[in-house]
């Protein structure tokens, strides 16, 4: 990354997908803005895990499920056949609902994906390490017992940890879908300050089913229903303005 | 607002209450407005007494609005359309209440013209008080019907309003000179002339934020204005 990066990181243009017969992506057509946080906001079912799926190809795991249309990412369609997944999902990390840590050490849930793509001697790997886990504010809690297995580790600090593990691959994306479903207030916050934190250097998308997190964290926020998208705008303006009416309706709490 | 119901019914009731005590808050500074210019044109005390009397009622109205507002703000996280409305009631609650004083205060000053006013016409006075009540009815219309149309009308009919003071506010100079006996009186009725002027811009400021509570977009910062007065006879009624 230099000087010129680009201004828009993942840009999405009529996008459709579909699980077997069923057409859940309607067309979908939204930029992601570099270095600021998209959230992506809609009732079950809309869409915007989906959405969320796609750019890792995560649905290339299952067979029938197929997307057409373009999703560019650094110049590129990651839609076409004959891309380096590995690659792929190293550059734009993922971040589950619920905390996934591997059933190992937390030092080695880090080093593990690094390990998949990068060969660092144990200092380089030490200090990648603490870097991570220092920018997820981790390190102060863990760096004791670094060899305990993460299963030890609370849901939130879970969590933090599957996010430093997200970001030890030096992705440019990171995917986070509902991060803080699972976790008490004190650790939604420490996530949702994390997010803030991260946005000077990564591009990230979120989905959340909590409003005012979604009003907290992100720049943009794109209101999906029914596999479409219905508004994408500024936050403060989705937040006190949307231009739809159903958008309106979704946010205030009048859907029927 | 949209006629769609909340699915949360309390919020929906809360919503409704907020806008009943705002409609009646409107519906009591709307007659306090009346009784103080009928206690000048038809120089009737007990109307006086009764505007006067009808202020701690508009305060109290202010404080329940404000607390409803906050607990609305507080526990519902209102969004978009809601969060306007909120935070227009809020504003406008505040405007309401320096309405309800300026007609005390119209109120008041009328028991001190009299004797004096024989010579003086309250012709001007009162047209510019018919005015001002026009406003100030279709701003309260505006909030009980959230009807961005109304609100545009008070907005433009703000400036003949001024245009009303500063007449007015030439035509009691002119008394003044003519005869020092009548400056007294001519002082309460310029208070009451720059008394009236603003409740002119707080019925302007209420149509302001029902245009955006409604809509969502704002007014031009820069509202239509009439030639200002010579001199500044601002004043600040007792609260």
């Amino acid at each position: 990354m230099n000087e010129t990066k680009p201004q828009v990181a993942l840009a999405v243009r009529n996008l459709n997908f579909y699980y077997g017969q069923n057409h859940a992506l309607h067309d979908i057509s939204i930029d992601f803005p570099a270095r600021k946080v998209t959230a992506m906001i809609g009732p079950s079912g809309c869409g915007k895990s989906t959405l969320l799926r796609i750019f890792n190809r995560m649905y290339d795991l299952y067979p029938g499920q197929r997307a057409t249309g373009e999703v560019i990412f650094d110049g590129r369609n990651i839609l076409e056949t004959g891309l380096d997944l590995n690659i792929l999902r190293a550059r734009i990390g993922m971040v589950f609902q619920k905390p996934t840590p591997f059933p190992m050490s937390i030092y080695d849930n880090i080093a593990f994906g690094v390990r998949l793509h990068e060969r660092l001697n144990k200092a380089d790997m030490d200090v990648r390490v603490q870097d991570v886990l220092t920018r997820v504010a981790l390190w102060n809690e863990v760096r004791d017992r670094l060899n305990a297995p993460a299963a030890g580790l609370s849901g939130g600090q879970q969590q933090r940890l599957c996010i430093a593990r997200s970001i030890a691959t030096r992705p440019e994306v990171l995917l986070l879908d509902e991060p803080t479903s699972a976790l008490d207030p004190i650790s939604t916050a420490r996530i949702e300050e994390l997010l803030d934190e991260l946005k000077e250097e990564f591009t990230i998308a979120i989905v959340t089913h909590n409003m005012q997190q979604a009003a907290r964290c992100a720049d943009q926020v794109a209101f999906f229903y029914m596999g479409r998208l219905i508004e994408v705008d500024a936050a403060d303006r989705i937040f006190t303005n949307p231009k739809q009416q159903q958008t309106q309706d979704y946010i205030t709490g009048r859907f029927g | 607002m949209a006629d769609r119901s909340h699915i949360v019914k309390s919020y929906e009731q809360e919503l409704g209450q907020l806008r009943s005590m705002m409609s009646q808050m409107g519906g009591i500074v709307e007659n306090q407005v009346a009784l103080a210019l009928s206690a000048i044109a038809d120089r009737n005390e007990e109307a006086a007494d009764a505007a006067a009397r009808q202020d701690p009622d508009v305060d109290e109205l202010e404080r329940e609005v404000e607390s409803l507002a906050i607990r609305l703000l507080a526990l519902r996280s209102p969004m978009a359309s809601d969060l306007r409305e909120i935070v227009a009631a809020l504003k406008i609650t505040g405007d309401l209440e320096r309405i309800g004083d300026y007609a005390s205060s119209i109120a008041r000053r009328s028991l001190r013209i009299r004797g004096a006013d024989g010579q003086i016409s309250l012709s001007g006075l009162r047209s510019m008080g018919r005015l001002v009540q026009d406003n100030l009815r279709r701003s309260i219309d505006a909030i009980t019907q959230q009807d961005s149309n109304r609100a545009m009308e008070v907005w433009h009919a703000d400036r003949a309003v001024d245009e009303y003071y500063t007449a007015l506010f030439r035509e009691l100079v002119t008394y003044m000179m003519e005869d020092p006996r009548n400056i007294r009186a001519c002082t309460e009725l310029l208070f009451i002339a720059k008394n009236l002027e603003r409740i002119g811009d707080h019925a302007t400021n209420i149509a302001e934020r029902v245009f955006y509570a409604v809509t969502g977009d704002n007014l031009p910062a820069v509202r239509p204005r009439g030639a200002p007065a010579t001199a500044d006879t601002s004043e600040q009624p007792d609260r």
